[in-house]
């Protein structure tokens, strides 16, 4: 939570003091009051922030009868504030350096129409401490007094009780990065619509166009992808993207590697929520726009807050609203395998999550992969679940050079066919059942294919086991590879066997229950479905120098003696390289 | 000078690929029917009849036929009333023809089919092509009596080396009656919970053209033909303007074994197409006879929607009705 606030510094002191400068006295003192938990106040003044923030809340009273729910939330608050107080001055001051930082970034950034409220916030020195303020709260990771405060004073407001009613949950709900970035933007708009006579479509618009400056510096961590989305960026959910930079760069800063984890981990969090976001289009945007143009913002003291969320939310449900529609109707279209690219790009963000932030893979070897024309990727399969032929696609989608979004279909167990949901799900993705007719017709078609020979061998290995590779089938797959003429790529994974320590199989189980093999790891089945997260350790995907196949003739795929030295040649690459990364690998996670 | 004689000129199929052959100068058409053909036929000569046997091989003999066109199969073109007597024109009446054509020196026999005869199963590739072997033993109704009448061509051809039978595999046809169109225009198509095979249509137009060209070549071998496009079971239900209605698995067993057959409603196959795709490859077709579809399964279904046949264009018609009746006021 705290996290999100920080970033932005920026939103929840600053805009405040931006509308107490020009705004009337109720709303004056009410920001006053919000800015005043973030600060690294001493207790003695805690209770009288406090108490007039009650002071609001009467004179809210006085304009509205259904002022209730905001007196409990003032209430709250007032409990809450003794964890804002325990933040200790360090890190404070720690969070004053981030605040400066991303001030001189805007600054640098800011040519647009953002630069004038930007100069307003630097200008007035309150502004300027709201950042700090702010990041203190982050830092102790006691966030939640803003929050607090915010629902408390988005409850008050007379002419929307519904809203009140309906707001705090959500805000719960609400993935708290992504609502505290949203709202500082608003925030501006909002108290600048508020101030003027003529408030809505100036402030909401450049709420928009905003963005894309904030995020002109990409992160250092930073990778083709988003030099790729800086250039087109104008999404609402660039701010997001700015969390994001500012989580990473914190974990330049922090010296303790495992808090430097954990951030990085939090940043690609950020991330998929933003990704997620950015599906909106324009035309969703435009109307967030009409329907900001269409409220009233001086009856909310703190509208941006539960605004912010409700954008976002009703941004999604448009989205998602959209989409299904469209797939009810029937109107997408999909390849004669099944795939569908819509799913894909819809799956492709968690993909990648798990792919950057989870696992952090790191793939080598990708120029070996072509960038068209067909080719047989042969991999070692472990795991469990087969989640390394997903990374395996999404080192080719996201760090291949060519960047030609090349989509590995992998061959699987035509057992999956026979799973209801599953089978849908996975000829969506663009999997294929593992027969010799559907690889050797994939390759024809010059598709990039992926298979693993060890099949269930290896996916259910046994921790015991881990790294030596099973039986490469009869060779089927170089059968495929010869009659199509594709070049045979080996991958080899590591990383892959440790994300679910298998450490026995209840084979009467499996029996039962039809499947294949049915795991015994220290999480599966004793925590149910959590059991089934896979643990994040570190992957190396490593492809090797393609065998080419031209200098075969198709027929030899006919002599056994052919295919299974070729196969026995493509094992002991994947081992040898296994062995090579094994011996690299430092530790586990 | 081609002699074709197409059996089952009643049909909307077969009037069609007699206009189809009509086009080509060098050839005379022959048609037999049950009754008049409901569309023009073409150049095509034809009466209303049921021959036997004997009286085949005489017509056969008389008008000196060379190939034969056979798409007279109960169930394919309208509902079928009775399974037995089904049986008994498909797979006895087939038989028949054979026998005749045989003694009457026909030297093709162009047969109507479906592409469902090779089966669905999770073992069939992802694209299946005509070397694959028809799966006889796991077939019901209308495709059991393809399959039966395939398996005995082969059998039937193969000690008589002057015959030449040459299946066309049939995608669902679109256009006129089928038992995918009324399996996709009556309300609540069935699915299975969880399953989404892939599927493909074809247009009448482009099977009937199929016909006309491997009628009038010399190619043998079985042909798969079927739209180049393939849609999911549920993306072919909505765009026909329909919901599928999902039944479990389990409960369509146990409806089956205890002899309802309504559970699956108008699904015109065995309930294992409601879980395996049965989705052909029609390279050769491209290759041997030239035949391309020229509607894709999308536009088919579009145009199957415009019919007016659907729930959802009730509507429409009420009020073209109301419209109308409210025209001298």
């Amino acid at each position: 939570m705290s996290d999100d606030t920080s970033p932005n510094g920026r939103p929840t002191g600053v805009p405040p003091s931006d509308a107490a400068e020009g705004m009337p006295d109720l709303v004056a003192s009410a920001s006053d009051q919000l800015a005043a938990p973030d600060a690294v106040a001493d207790s003695d003044e805690r209770a009288p922030a406090a108490d007039s923030v009650q002071d609001v809340v009467a004179s809210l009273d006085e304009r509205a009868p259904t002022a209730d729910p905001a007196q409990n939330s003032v209430a709250s608050l007032d409990e809450r504030a003794p964890t804002a107080d325990a933040a200790p001055a360090e890190a404070a001051s720690k969070a004053g350096k981030g605040a400066r930082r991303s001030a001189s970034a805007a600054a640098a950034g800011g040519k647009t129409s953002r630069a004038s409220s930007r100069k307003k916030t630097t200008a007035s020195p309150k502004s300027a401490s709201g950042p700090g303020q702010v990041k203190t709260g982050r830092a102790k990771g006691a966030p939640s007094v803003t929050m607090e405060a915010g629902s408390g004073a988005t409850a008050g407001p007379p002419p929307a009780p519904a809203e009140a009613g309906f707001e705090p949950p959500i805000a719960e709900k609400t993935e708290a990065p992504s609502s505290a970035s949203w709202f500082d933007v608003p925030v501006g708009g909002a108290a600048e619509g508020a101030a003027g006579p003529a408030p809505a479509p100036v402030s909401s618009r450049s709420f928009w166009t905003e963005r894309p400056i904030e995020l002109a510096t990409p992160p250092s961590a930073g990778s083709l992808y988003e030099a790729a989305n800086a250039e087109r960026a104008a999404g609402p959910a660039d701010a997001l993207f700015e969390f994001e930079v500012e989580v990473r760069n914190n974990v330049a800063e922090t010296v303790s590697s495992e808090v430097s984890e954990m951030q990085t981990m939090a940043a690609g969090l950020l991330r998929l929520v933003g990704e997620n976001m950015r599906r909106m289009t324009d035309q969703q945007v435009e109307r967030v726009n009409e329907i900001l143009r269409n409220i009233d913002l001086r009856d909310y003291l703190d509208p941006d807050f539960w605004k912010g969320i409700g954008m976002v939310l009703r941004y999604q449900i448009d989205e998602q609203v959209g989409f299904i529609k469209r797939r009810l109707n029937g109107e997408y279209s999909t390849d004669p395998f099944g795939m569908d690219r819509e799913v894909i790009a819809v799956v492709r963000p968690f993909l990648r999550f798990m792919y950057r932030t989870w696992w952090r893979v790191k793939a080598e070897g990708l120029e070996h992969v072509p960038s068209e024309g067909r080719a047989l990727l042969v991999a070692n399969h472990s795991g469990v679940l087969p989640w390394d032929g997903a990374m395996i696609a999404a080192a080719v989608a996201e760090d291949h050079p060519s960047q030609n979004d090349r989509i590995v279909r992998s061959l699987h167990l035509h057992w999956f066919t026979t799973l209801p949901f599953v089978a849908p799900t996975l000829a969506a993705m663009g999997q294929v059942p593992g027969l010799p007719e559907n690889a050797i017709r994939l390759l024809q078609n010059d598709e990039l294919v992926c298979v693993f020979p060890e099949g269930l061998k290896g996916v259910g290995k046994l921790y015991k086991d881990r790294y030596k590779l099973a039986r490469f089938g009869r060779g089927g797959f170089v059968q495929a590879a010869l009659r199509a003429r594709a070049p045979i790529v080996p991958v080899a994974v590591v990383g892959a066997e440790e994300i679910y320590p298998m450490l026995g199989n209840a084979q009467p189980i499996a029996k039962l229950l039809g499947m294949p093999y049915f795991p015994i790891t220290p999480f599966f089945p004793w925590l149910g479905i959590f059991g089934a997260i896979p643990l994040p350790t570190r992957w190396f995907i490593t492809f090797c120098e393609p065998l080419p196949t031209d200098t075969y003739d198709p027929s030899e795929a006919d002599d056994p003696l052919t295919v299974l030295g070729l196969t026995e040649l493509v094992r002991e690459r994947i081992q040898a390289t296994i062995d090579a990364k094994l011996a690299e690998r430092k530790m586990i996670f | 000078m081609t002699r074709v004689f197409i059996n089952g000129i009643d049909g909307l199929l077969g009037a069609r690929v007699a206009e189809v052959i009509s086009r080509d100068r060098e050839a005379r058409i022959i048609g037999l029917g049950r009754a008049r053909p409901p569309a023009p036929v073409g150049r095509a000569e034809w009466f209303a009849a049921r021959l036997s046997g004997k009286q085949f091989v005489e017509l056969l003999r008389a008008e000196a036929i060379e190939v034969v066109v056979h798409l007279d199969f109960a169930g394919a073109e309208r509902p079928a009333e009775d399974r037995e007597q089904a049986v008994q024109q498909n797979v006895i009446g087939s038989m028949e023809l054979f026998g005749a054509c045989a003694a009457a020196g026909v030297r093709r026999i162009v047969l109507l089919s479906h592409v469902g005869v090779y089966g669905a199963s999770a073992l069939n590739p992802a694209m299946i092509t005509e070397d694959r072997p028809i799966a006889l033993a796991t077939l019901s109704g209308l495709l059991r009596d393809f399959a039966e009448v395939e398996q005995f061509a082969i059998d039937f051809v193969a000690r008589r080396p002057l015959l030449q039978v040459v299946p066309l595999r049939l995608a669902s046809l679109i256009g006129g009656w089928s038992p995918m169109v009324e399996y996709l225009t009556s309300p609540g198509p069935r699915m299975l919970v969880g399953f989404d095979p892939r599927i493909q249509l074809l247009g009448l137009d482009d099977a009937a053209e199929g016909f006309a060209r491997a009628a009038l070549s010399t190619v043998a071998g079985p042909f798969n033909l079927a739209s180049d496009d393939v849609l999911r079971l549920s993306q072919a239900i909505r765009l026909a303007g329909q919901q599928p209605v999902t039944v479990l698995e389990p409960v369509v067993e146990l409806a089956l074994s205890l002899g309802n057959h309504a559970i699956l409603g108008h699904w015109p196959f065995g309930p294992s197409f409601l879980r395996y795709s049965c989705v052909v490859d029609t390279q050769r077709a491209k290759c041997e006879l030239g035949w391309a579809p020229t509607r894709s399964a999308a536009e088919l279904i579009q145009m199957l929607r415009a019919n007016g046949r659907l729930v959802e264009d009730r509507a429409q018609s009420e009020a073209a009705l109301r419209e109308f009746l409210a025209r001298r006021s």
